[in-house]
Formats: structure tokens, C-alpha cells, sequence
């Protein structure tokens, strides 16, 4: 009886061996979660692909490949150590922080795509704190999570007002916890992105500084990676992953989509209508963009080069080595999608338009 | 066995088991270590995770002490301190932080309270116990000395009592030392967990296992130094006695 029962699963086992080789699983991670760690990303084209099954409905037709989602309360540096682990494929809206981290630090990665551009950033405090400028943060006490692009991107805003770090008391929290610090008093305010707005429509914040409308070089970026040794062992399926990225841009760009975009972002948790508010007076496709123009690749060297003056990185990290445009390229003419996004140089001014832009009048 | 570790870490290393990101070489902790206590730093953070320490362990040891020994002594403490103290004592320390967050905030008080915490509850164990089980007879040859209270306390029950003590603030003192490390992981902006956390989010490994490295020594050297009071204490009270 026993014996028979094991032949038979043995049987199972063999019959289910080939079915289970041919499956590729392509693990996507993401340096972050929604509301009340919600899996869900907000604010940029891999929050659309994900929330709107851009990469699935791209495999579809191909029921050997499998697709796996990972949301990462530690943010990017968690997603490092996933990427060193050896547990992820895809480094999907990684921060240029943690990014530039993990590569002076060896790191074996491509920059495939951008995912977002010019994050805005926005300093929430306490209410009745008292401070109404970034000059007002010296000698306060603020949260800060240590190795996210929020850190460097709230590092340029200081120093642009005469700060840096040492000026005010940073503690290291993550972002919940920062919320939670902030309802409490514990800390005077925090450095963060549209989830501030929603905590302000709470009630719960005031946003002293925005980077909205000052330096266009400030605020955060983004990207989305593949490790060599999947790019190398699955070049096609890069292809795929990276199409279905594009895809996703070509729709989260577009005006007539705004409110579809946002109801896809709100299922993070955060409302509607902070979204509404954090792009208020600005295009999609002025964030939202899949292309490594200039402009992105100037902010990744300054950046990097920041990171090494403020000892968060202790080598040099070449970025021009780590692009490779191929895919991406490659996406572009299939969709017939090259002039499609505006380039901008390195300083941040425009030089090209995009074809995407004039869909904003037909939205308004 | 430390010898053989290392000999681990370094083969370890050099073949590539793990990759850098994860366990980074004995050669690059040991330039990071360099490099940190030129600047200074290493020093401070480890100065303020001692005071930490000190504080905390000093407050929570002072409480255990007490409390234990009104256990030791005496039936009617025992009765009004043995439920709370049982039902706070199984749950560890780490479980009351949000609630002690609600209440005293991130800054240092929450720091030296959660140390002192975690020393309170071994100290006031051990103490409690050792006085309880001064063996009767002992007790006897006090009372037909007729010894006062206090002689009786300071001459018979603490010297006997006094190798549970001990052990009691070993463990507090682990303890202490232990929850440090846990609790400057969150909300900090400076110590040796602190230092551990930083070099994680910059993804530095080779700082977390300097740090390691600091950690455990001092946890050693602490243990040995109290080690050695006890022995001293010992060798005292048989010479006095």
C-alpha cells in the first residue's frame, strides 16, 4: 500500500518535472508599499504596469513564464540586498540613491528604462512648529530613511538653502514610521513625496517647501534595472519586460488617462486627490518618461558624485557603463514610439518636444 | 574556535561563497575600522551606546535589586509583586516598545528605559530567588547569634545569596547590552546599532560587521570585568567572614 502510494507520487513528480522546467519566473522587485503596506507602488510608470497588468497581459500568451511581484517596506536598500541575494530579476523603480549604492558596491546590473523623473519632494512639519522655510530646520529634528533617493534629494534641497545634514537632528525611520513620529511630535517634520499631501488633507502635516517650481534639477528619479546575469541568460524575455514597461509609460502619459492613472495609483491607499494636487500645473509626460535622455544621465553622475562628497558611496561609479539602451530602443521603434516623450538636456531645459504633449488640450 | 572562524571568513572571502555585498573581506572591515576610528567616529558611537548602557543597566539593576530582594524577604511583597511582575516579565522587551513609544517618545528616555527594562527583570529574579534560598540552617546559626536585621541581611543572606545575584546582573547586563543593539536600530541617530543600520541602508556590510565586531568585544569584556567583581566580592567575604 505504502509502496504503491509512493510509485504514485513518484509518477506525479516525473510527469510534473517537465511542465516545471520550461517555467521562467521573472521576479520583479520594488523599493516600496501603499498605505498600511499595501502592495501597490504610486507615482510612476511601474506603479501603472504593475496596477494595470501591463507585464502579464505582455506574457499573456505564454503560460511558461510566470510574473512575481515584490513590495519592499525597506525600500531600495532592501531591494539591494534582494539584488545580492540573488532573489530578484528586475530592480523596478529603484531610487537613484539606493541604485548608485548598490552599484559603486558591485552590483551587477543594466540600467534598461527611466521610470520617473523630477519626483517632487515636499518637507511636511508638525503643525504650529514653526518653521515656514528650509531655514527654519536648523537646530530641528527630522526623520529621515537613510539610503533611499529621498536622503540625497533632501540633501540637495539643504544645502541649497546653506544647510546640510548636521544642521538639524536627523533621525533614521522608515517612512511609516515617520508618519507615525510626526502624528505623535515626536520629530518636527520629514522630507517626502505626494504622501505628504495626503497627510496634510488629514490634517496631520503642513508643507513648509516644495521643490515644485525651484531648480528643475531637484527631486527624485528613478529607473528600472536588470541583473546581468538574467539579462544575459534571457535577452528576449528582457525584451518583453521592457515593452510592456513602455506600454505602460505610453498610457500613464497620456492627458485623456490622468484620472485612470491616478484611480491606478490610489489603490496604494493614498487618495485620489493627492495625486491631483502633487501634479496640479504639470504634464504626465513631464515625470513620466521610459527615455535616458541627458538630463537623466546628468543627474545620475551628479548624484553619484554627491553621494561620494557626502560618504555615501566610497567609489567612483561609472554610469555611462551601466546603461544600455538596446531594449529600450528597440521598444521604441516597435511601438513606434521614438518621438513620443520630450528630451531634455542636461540642465533640465527642453529640447525636444514629445508627440504625447498636445494630448493635454485634448483633456482640458 | 575564534582562530578557525576567522580562517572561515577569510577562505570564505577569497572563493567567493558569498558574494561581497553579503559578507564583505576580513582586509575591508579592518581598512573601514581603520578609517572610523581615525575620523573619530567609532569612538563617539560607542561612547554613547556605553552611556546608553550605563544608564540604563545602572536604573534597572537598582530597581532589580530591590524589588527582588522585598521577594527574597519578605512573604506579604511577595504576594502584591509576584502577578505583575510574573505577567511583565513574559513579555519581552522589545514587545512593550510601541507602547513605550506612545509614551515617552523616540529620544533617549525611551533608549534607558527599554535597557533598564531588560536588566530589571533577570536582575529581580536571580536576587529573589538567591534570598529565598539562603539555606535555613544559615539562617539559624543568625538567629542564635541574635544578629540584628541588618547584620543578619549584610552577613549571612547577601554573602550566600550572593553568587545568584551575580548571575542575575550577568544576564541584566547581557541583556542590556543585547537590547541596546536593538533598540538604537530604530529611531536613532547615533550609536553602535545605529552604525549597523546606517552601513545596511548604504548597503556597507563592512560597517555592520565592524560594528559586530565591537558589539560582541565589549559584551565580552563586560562580562569578564563583572567576572572578576564577583570574584573579588567572594574572596572578600570569605577573608571578612
Amino acid at each position: 500500500m505504502i509502496r504503491a502510494l509512493i510509485a504514485a507520487l513518484f509518477g506525479l513528480l516525473l510527469a510534473a518535472a517537465p511542465a516545471f522546467a520550461e517555467t521562467t519566473l521573472i521576479r520583479l522587485g520594488y523599493p516600496g508599499v501603499g498605505a498600511d503596506n499595501r502592495p501597490f507602488a504610486y507615482g510612476n510608470v511601474v506603479a501603472v504596469a504593475h496596477a494595470g497588468h501591463f507585464i502579464e497581459d505582455e506574457f499573456a500568451d505564454d503560460p511558461s513564464v510566470k510574473i512575481e511581484w515584490t513590495f519592499f517596506r525597506g525600500a531600495g536598500p532592501a531591494v539591494n540586498e534582494a539584488l545580492a541575494a540573488g532573489q530578484l530579476d528586475f530592480a523596478a523603480g529603484l531610487g537613484d540613491l539606493p541604485a548608485i549604492v548598490g552599484r559603486a558596491n558591485g552590483l551587477k546590473t543594466k540600467w534598461l528604462l527611466t521610470d520617473k523623473v523630477h519626483d517632487t519632494i515636499y518637507l511636511g512639519v508638525r503643525p504650529n512648529s514653526g518653521i515656514a522655510r528650509i531655514e527654519d530646520l536648523q537646530g530641528r529634528k527630522l526623520s529621515q530613511f537613510k539610503g533611499t533617493n529621498l536622503q540625497i534629494a533632501a540633501d540637495r534641497v539643504l544645502a541649497a538653502h546653506g544647510l546640510t545634514e548636521r544642521n538639524a537632528r536627523f533621525i533614521n525611520l522608515d517612512f511609516a514610521n515617520a508618519v507615525a513620529a510626526l502624528v505623535a511630535g515626536d520629530i518636527d517634520g520629514s522630507f517626502g513625496g505626494v504622501e505628504l499631501l495626503a497627510l496634510r488633507r488629514r490634517g496631520i502635516v503642513d508643507i513648509a517647501y516644495t521643490t515644485k517650481g525651484d531648480d528643475p534639477t531637484f527631486g527624485r528619479n528613478a529607473s528600472i534595472y536588470v541583473t546581468e546575469a538574467f539579462e544575459q541568460a534571457h535577452p528576449e524575455l528582457v525584451a518583453r519586460v521592457v515593452r510592456a514597461f513602455v506600454k505602460a509609460a505610453r498610457f500613464a502619459d497620456d492627458e485623456t488617462n490622468r484620472d485612470a492613472v491616478f484611480a491606478l495609483w490610489a489603490k496604494s491607499g493614498i487618495p485620489v486627490e493627492a495625486f491631483r494636487e502633487d501634479f496640479a500645473g504639470e504634464t504626465l509626460a513631464h515625470r513620466l518618461t521610459p527615455l535616458i535622455d541627458d538630463y537623466v544621465v546628468a543627474r545620475y553622475r551628479d548624484q553619484a558624485r554627491r553621494s561620494k562628497d557626502y560618504g555615501l558611496v566610497r567609489k567612483d561609479v561609472d554610469i555611462d557603463g551601466w546603461i544600455d539602451r538596446t531594449y529600450l530602443d528597440r521598444a521604441l521603434a516597435e511601438l513606434q514610439l521614438e518621438h513620443h516623450w520630450p528630451r531634455y538636456d542636461a540642465a533640465g531645459i527642453k529640447v525636444t518636444d514629445g508627440e504625447v504633449e498636445p494630448t493635454k488640450a485634448a483633456a482640458k | 574556535m575564534p582562530v578557525l572562524l576567522l580562517v572561515l571568513w577569510v577562505v570564505s572571502a577569497r572563493e567567493g561563497w558569498l558574494t561581497e555585498q553579503i559578507l564583505p573581506e576580513p582586509r575591508d572591515v579592518l581598512q573601514t575600522a581603520r578609517d572610523y576610528v581615525a575620523s573619530g567616529e567609532l569612538l563617539a558611537d560607542t561612547a554613547i551606546s556605553l552611556r546608553r548602557v550605563s544608564e540604563g543597566f545602572a536604573i534597572g539593576a537598582a530597581i532589580g535589586l530591590v524589588i527582588g530582594a522585598a521577594q527574597g524577604l519578605s512573604q506579604g511583597a511577595r504576594a502584591i509583586v509576584e502577578l505583575p511582575f510574573f505577567v511583565i516579565s513574559q513579555v519581552p522587551v522589545l514587545g512593550w516598545l510601541p507602547l513605550l513609544i506612545l509614551l515617552v517618545g523616540i529620544d533617549e528616555e525611551l533608549k534607558v528605559i527599554v535597557i533598564a527594562w531588560s536588566a530589571f527583570v533577570p536582575v529581580a529574579l536571580n536576587t529573589a530567588q538567591g534570598m529565598r534560598d539562603v539555606p535555613r540552617t544559615l539562617r539559624e546559626v543568625g538567629q542564635v547569634l541574635t544578629f540584628d536585621p541588618w547584620s543578619m541581611l549584610s552577613r549571612i543572606i547577601v554573602p550566600a545569596a550572593l553568587p545568584s545575584i551575580f548571575t542575575g546582573l550577568r544576564e541584566g547586563l547581557a541583556h542590556s547590552w543585547q537590547t541596546l543593539v536593538a533598540v538604537e536600530l530604530f529611531a536613532s541617530s547615533e550609536g553602535l546599532g545605529y552604525l549597523m543600520s546606517w552601513g545596511r541602508q548604504l548597503f556597507q556590510l563592512d560597517i555592520v560587521v565592524m560594528a559586530l565586531v565591537v558589539v560582541g568585544a565589549i559584551g565580552l569584556a563586560l562580562n569578564w570585568t563583572l567576572g572578576r567583581v564577583e570574584r573579588r566580592l567572594r574572596r572578600w567575604q570569605v577573608q571578612t567572614a
